[in-house]
């Protein structure tokens, strides 16, 4: 078997998140935590040499990330089965997959993620076109330099704390980025190299590009669900108005006219199942916006461990 | 050792899945005081170093399993060279099962080794 040398525990940590990608978020923490444990006490006890050395003696005995993974995967299979409760489980029926939407946790969490998308973009863009801006701005002045680079680090910052949300809300797991140690003499060359680091990676820059694209996205995201969700209820909601609080006459106040003929008590009870059917045709959308948004989302912000 | 062949790999895994437990449970129930899980790693290692109990990885997802199980006690205490270490101690309950393992361990050893023998 070949063995692939890790220059940090860094590094094996990231290999394992990766290697556990598709697990439970729970377990993948558990077992970051408990490798992150053993290598750390592993490397302190041999402090004196140099981290990546001691590394490649101690994963022998401790296990690839691969091995690792395994290991956990069948631990949980096995014995943790039965402590937890089960996952839910897929419906495989046609029915069971459209109406499936309304139980499953992801639909809700991206429904809530389009309504926040509206709050963060505005953030996020006032954040980035202003940054520029001024970044541009103060560029002839002596302190343009480092107001620019600040902004760009709070950027980075704003690529992880958004990272977070999606990973928790659409479930695209999203890698923290790998610690960057620049192997430097002094203090400032370190700091100049990683500098340089933070400027050359391009996910600095597309994610001041997503910062400023959400605020649109965010827009369209928020009337989206809004009008969305507005409608299937009120579909459901208006025979029952219109009949029983006798606005008027026996009439929905309004329908469009695709469903002109059903504006009369009782056909016009034919609105409950239609507005039921749109609230899941709502519903699956939310769904699908929320994975796909996940996916760009991990493209723009974060580098993705090979 | 052949490692190389394919039946003795998965043999061998097999065996140790099976005893891992009992072996974690009896160290950790043999110590005087509560162990987290390197040091654990490092008494097996000197007990057999050529790890025929696995990879000492394979160890933290059996000690999480035995812990919310009820077997093993655990808490958190912080560290200097890395992250809080989560301390493992045997309960009540782990000392009783723990018997029981060591019997049936004792009755499968001998049936083994009369079926080897003979």
């Amino acid at each position: 078997m070949s063995r692939v040398a890790y220059s940090s525990i860094n590094e094996y940590l990231n290999a394992l998140r990766v290697a556990l990608r598709d697990a439970d978020p729970a377990l993948l923490q558990d077992a970051l935590y408990d490798a992150e444990e053993y290598l750390r006490a592993a490397c302190a006890e041999q402090s004196e040499r140099p981290e990546a050395e001691v590394l490649a003696e101690v994963i022998g005995q401790f296990g690839s990330p691969e091995e690792l993974a395994a290991g956990y995967r069948e631990t949980e299979a096995t014995v943790a089965k039965a402590l937890r409760a089960p996952a839910p489980k897929v419906p495989s029926s046609v029915l069971g997959k459209i109406f499936g939407v309304y139980v499953d946790p992801r639909t809700y969490a991206s429904l809530f993620y389009m309504f926040l998308a509206f709050v963060t973009g505005i953030f996020y863009f006032t954040w980035a076109v202003t940054g520029s801006a001024m970044s541009v701005g103060f560029a002839i002045l002596i302190f343009g330099v480092p107001f620019f680079l600040l902004f760009i680090g709070s950027v980075r910052l704003i690529s992880l704390v958004e990272g977070r949300i999606i990973e928790v809300l659409l479930g695209e797991r999203m890698p923290r980025r790998p610690v960057y140690s620049p192997q430097g003499n002094s203090t400032t060359q370190r700091i100049g190299q990683r500098i340089l680091a933070m400027l050359k990676d391009p996910r600095t820059w597309s994610t001041l590009l997503y910062m400023a694209a959400m605020l649109p996205i965010g827009i369209v995201y928020f009337t989206a669900a809004i009008i969305g969700l507005a409608l299937s209820f009120a579909m459901m909601a208006a025979p029952f108005h219109g009949h029983f609080f006798h606005l008027g006459h026996d009439t929905v106040i309004y329908v469009p006219w695709v469903l002109e003929g059903f504006s009369e008590w009782p056909m016009s009870l034919w609105l409950v199942p239609i507005g039921f059917l749109a609230l899941t045709a709502v519903l699956h959308v939310a769904r699908l916006v929320g994975r796909l948004h996940g996916k760009v989302a991990k493209h723009l912000l974060v580098r993705v461990a090979a | 050792m052949d490692t190389e062949n394919p039946l003795v790999r998965k043999f061998e895994k097999e065996l140790s899945a099976g005893s891992v437990a009992l072996v974690l449970l009896s160290v950790i129930g043999r110590a005087t005081e509560p162990l987290y899980g390197y040091q654990i790693a490092k008494r097996l290692e000197t007990a057999d170093p050529e790890l025929a109990g696995g990879k000492q990885g394979a160890f933290y997802p059996v000690l999480r399993s035995l812990s919310a199980a009820g077997l093993l006690d655990s808490f958190v205490e912080p560290s200097v060279s890395g992250p809080p270490r989560k301390y493992y101690r045997i309960t009540e309950q782990g000392r009783d099962v723990l018997q029981a393992w060591k019997a049936s361990w004792q009755r499968m050893k001998t049936f083994v080794d009369s079926a080897l023998e003979a």
